[in-house]
């Protein structure tokens, strides 16, 4: 590769969607598909797109994210010329603060990425869920000579108005853009992906710090502003799975296209070599009792499933006693269902506890958030 | 703080049919998920010894692919350390490639070392040990060299052919023999040995005088008989797999399905450490009908599997049934196919209908990248 490209994930947010699974832990380093967490995604299509240098920027609840993220080598970025940097908001110079959105927290650290030198910038999120290789998309910022190239995705024009959306001219080059608008003009959304040359963010990210009635955000000021001085932003379209896991509704269903084996979410597909890293922990492979059963799931090493258990996800070290039953449930890690408890739509929170006897959600098709020792919320 | 060398002995291990045919016993799959030398690496990492010599005597590259990183095992990466020796000049005459022989060629290495015990332990016991234990008790009896044992209620099944200790009133051996399986209650010798540093020294270098042939367990065997040296007899309370036979390597997998078992092995302050390989959860389809059956990561099921143990990356078609099996990674089970009583080694296919069945006391073996 003759230029360099750094990538800033931002794993900072709070997740209040996510309910008590995000009270003690940031949303990137919630539990997803049995073995992973969520920054697992991005971070390993950094790799997979051969970018070894990265930087998380982290704020609320950050400790075990920092701790999971270590130096990296979970995702072979402990190698040479490769890089893992936390990136919390620390006490400088000029006093302390937090970051005040998604372009402070790079603008907070031009330092690092002056360090690191880079050609381009790849914004991500840390809660998203995808495969992909951003190469494509950076070979396409190069060529169309862009200043900013966003990826978006094409969604329902009836669900248009949840999203950030980019009307395009005829070469994709994006003419106007709408946060949430009640009128869209283009059902491509933006996923929140940018790749910027690293010149000109930095120059807008110090023109957007001086701006006090900026928010300091990439959607509501760095974006529109450069469309405003008529920049050159292109729209690269993202094709295949993607989901934004903000909340337990799309997190269950997420996990459920895994469990009964959607195909544009393929973990088992090993020839594109599209590979998804994450911790391995020493547990004794997943045991099925003799009255167990278990059928249109995915299930994680240390899992001991002596009940029945149907489209579901079981998680590391997580337990179905016998005669429990649980029909789509996310089961977390060392999470308890107990004799006899029935569980349906649910999603069962890390060490959470069901009860024996234990009868939940039943009949609902309301996705619930089981937490604690006691059963449900 | 005393400083503690562990050896994991690989010479004179076991032979397990065709299974150890390409691979030593120490990197044999047991369980789906673990290496046989897990067991004896996680128990010096458990132990708190992180300074660990393995004397390789063959195969050494299934060896090491088993064992890539370190830091699997090792707590601390700077002052701790996991190196695979082997001795170059014999590695190809099984007959000289004695573990002294390997020692003494690694001689330099070795005398580096400033650790005041030394703990030897085979690859072919599967126990959970807490090596420290060991030590204290070394210490406290002012032993020169120490050897672990344990009272077998079973031993006219077990251990067979291993060494029986005769313990002295104060708790050392006396005299060693052979368990001929003719009595069921023996002290048996598991063959975990500590030694105060010039005791282990002057072992190797008394060892070049008695006989080229000799190994650690002969050489303590003869100062034993030869009262050079007063040998304590640490009683080890416990569970024990012996994987002396791929009979033993059979009936034990199966053995440990059972819960009860499982859980003697697998203490919960006693984890296992083994290379991971980064395999996505297992995959159950909805034709998937598993009982009583292990299964490691990164699996495809969607057929029959009972009384089995499925090990990384395996798939089993819709249709297939699989039971009182052990089926190595990422071989395939296509539809249709029945299999009773099979060992199937890894990268295999098992063709569409195929059916094939052993039984308890012979257990078919499919040699690794069959097509059948």
């Amino acid at each position: 590769m003759a230029y360099k490209v750094v990538a800033m994930i931002l794993a900072g947010g709070k997740g209040t969607r996510l309910e008590s699974l995000t009270k003690k832990i940031a949303k990137p380093a919630v539990s997803f598909a049995a073995k992973y967490r969520i920054i697992d995604f991005p971070l390993s299509n950094c790799v997979n797109s051969d970018i070894y240098n990265i930087g998380v920027l982290t704020q609320y609840e950050s400790t075990l994210l920092d701790n999971y993220l270590g130096n990296g080598e979970k995702w072979g970025l402990n190698g040479v010329h490769s890089s893992l940097s936390t990136l919390a908001p620390r006490q400088t110079e000029e006093g302390a603060k937090w970051y005040r959105g998604t372009a402070d927290a790079i603008t907070q650290n031009i330092d690092y990425l002056d360090a690191q030198d880079p050609d381009y910038v790849l914004i991500l999120s840390g809660d998203h869920i995808y495969k992909t290789r951003f190469n494509d998309m950076i070979d396409l910022h190069i060529k169309s000579n862009a200043d900013v190239t966003i990826s978006v995705i094409e969604v329902d024009p009836k669900e248009a108005s949840r999203f950030g959306i980019m009307a395009v001219n005829n070469k994709d080059e994006i003419v106007e853009f709408q946060e949430k608008p009640r009128v869209p003009k283009s059902n491509l959304a933006s996923m929140g992906i940018y790749i910027f040359s690293w010149k000109i963010l930095r120059r807008y990210l110090k023109e957007d710090d001086k701006n006090e009635e900026s928010e300091h955000d990439f959607g509501k000021n760095i974006i529109p502003q450069m469309l405003e001085d008529k920049r050159k932003l292109q729209a690269y379209r993202f094709k295949g799975y993607w989901r934004d896991v903000g909340t337990l509704a799309s997190l269950h269903e997420a996990n459920m296209d895994i469990a009964l084996g959607n195909k544009e979410l393929d973990l088992y597909d090993n020839d594109n070599f599209l590979r998804i890293f994450s911790e391995d922990t020493p547990s004794v492979p997943q045991y099925i009792g003799e009255g167990g059963r278990i059928t249109r799931s995915i299930a994680n090493q240390g899992a001991i499933i002596l009940g029945k258990v149907d489209s579901c996800v079981v998680s590391t070290n997580a337990i179905i006693e016998e005669n429990a039953v649980c029909t789509r449930c996310v089961i977390m890690h060392g999470a308890k269902v107990l004799v006899n408890a029935k569980v349906n739509n649910a999603i069962i929170a890390p060490d959470a506890v069901v009860p024996s006897g234990a009868e939940i959600n039943l009949n609902s098709d309301e996705i619930v958030l089981i937490s604690g020792k006691g059963g449900a919320k | 703080m005393r400083k503690v060398l562990g050896i994991c002995n690989l010479h004179d291990s076991p032979k397990l049919g065709l299974l150890t045919e390409k691979r030593p016993l120490a990197a044999v799959s047991f369980l789906g998920r673990y290496g046989l030398i897990d067991f004896t690496l996680s128990n010096f990492t458990n132990s708190g010894i992180d300074r660990v010599a393995i004397l390789a005597s063959d195969h050494l590259n299934s060896l090491r692919s088993h064992l890539a990183r370190s830091e699997t095992y090792i707590q601390n990466t700077r002052l701790g350390f996991q190196r695979i020796v082997f001795n170059e000049k014999y590695f190809s005459s099984p007959k000289f490639n004695t573990d002294i022989a390997n020692l003494i060629a690694n001689d330099s290495w070795f005398k580096e070392l400033s650790d005041d015990y030394i703990v030897v332990a085979p690859a072919f016991y599967l126990l959970p040990i807490d090596l420290s234990k060991v030590i204290d008790e070394h210490i406290a009896k002012g032993a020169e060299a120490s050897v672990v044992y344990t009272k077998c209620s079973h031993a006219d099944i077990d251990f067979i052919n291993g060494d029986t200790v005769e313990l002295s009133k104060d708790g050392f051996v006396t005299a060693f023999g052979s368990n001929t399986g003719r009595k069921k209650e023996k002290d048996i010798s598991i063959e975990i040995f500590v030694f105060n540093r010039q005791t282990f020294a002057d072992l190797i270098s008394r060892a070049r005088e008695v006989s080229s042939l000799y190994n650690i367990r002969d050489m303590v065997k003869y100062c034993v008989a030869n009262k050079l040296f007063k040998l304590n007899a640490y009683e080890y309370v416990g569970y024990v797999a012996p994987i002396l036979s791929l009979e033993d390597y059979v009936r034990y997998s199966f053995e440990l399905l059972d819960y009860a078992n499982r859980q003697k092995l697998f203490l919960e302050d006693w984890p296992i450490y083994t290379t991971t390989h980064n395999t996505p959860p297992s995959l159950y389809g909805e034709k998937a009908d598993v009982r009583n059956s292990f299964v490691a990561n990164g699996s495809v099921i969607n057929g029959k599997v009972h009384d089995s143990i499925i090990s990384r990356g395996v798939v089993i078609e819709e249709g297939a049934e699989v039971k009182n099996c052990i089926v190595f990674s990422r071989s395939v089970i296509g539809k249709g196919a029945k299999l009773k009583y099979v060992l199937i080694d890894k990268d295999c296919h098992v063709e569409n209908a195929k059916k094939l069945s052993g039984d308890e006391e012979n257990i078919v073996y499919v040699k690794q990248g069959v097509v059948i």
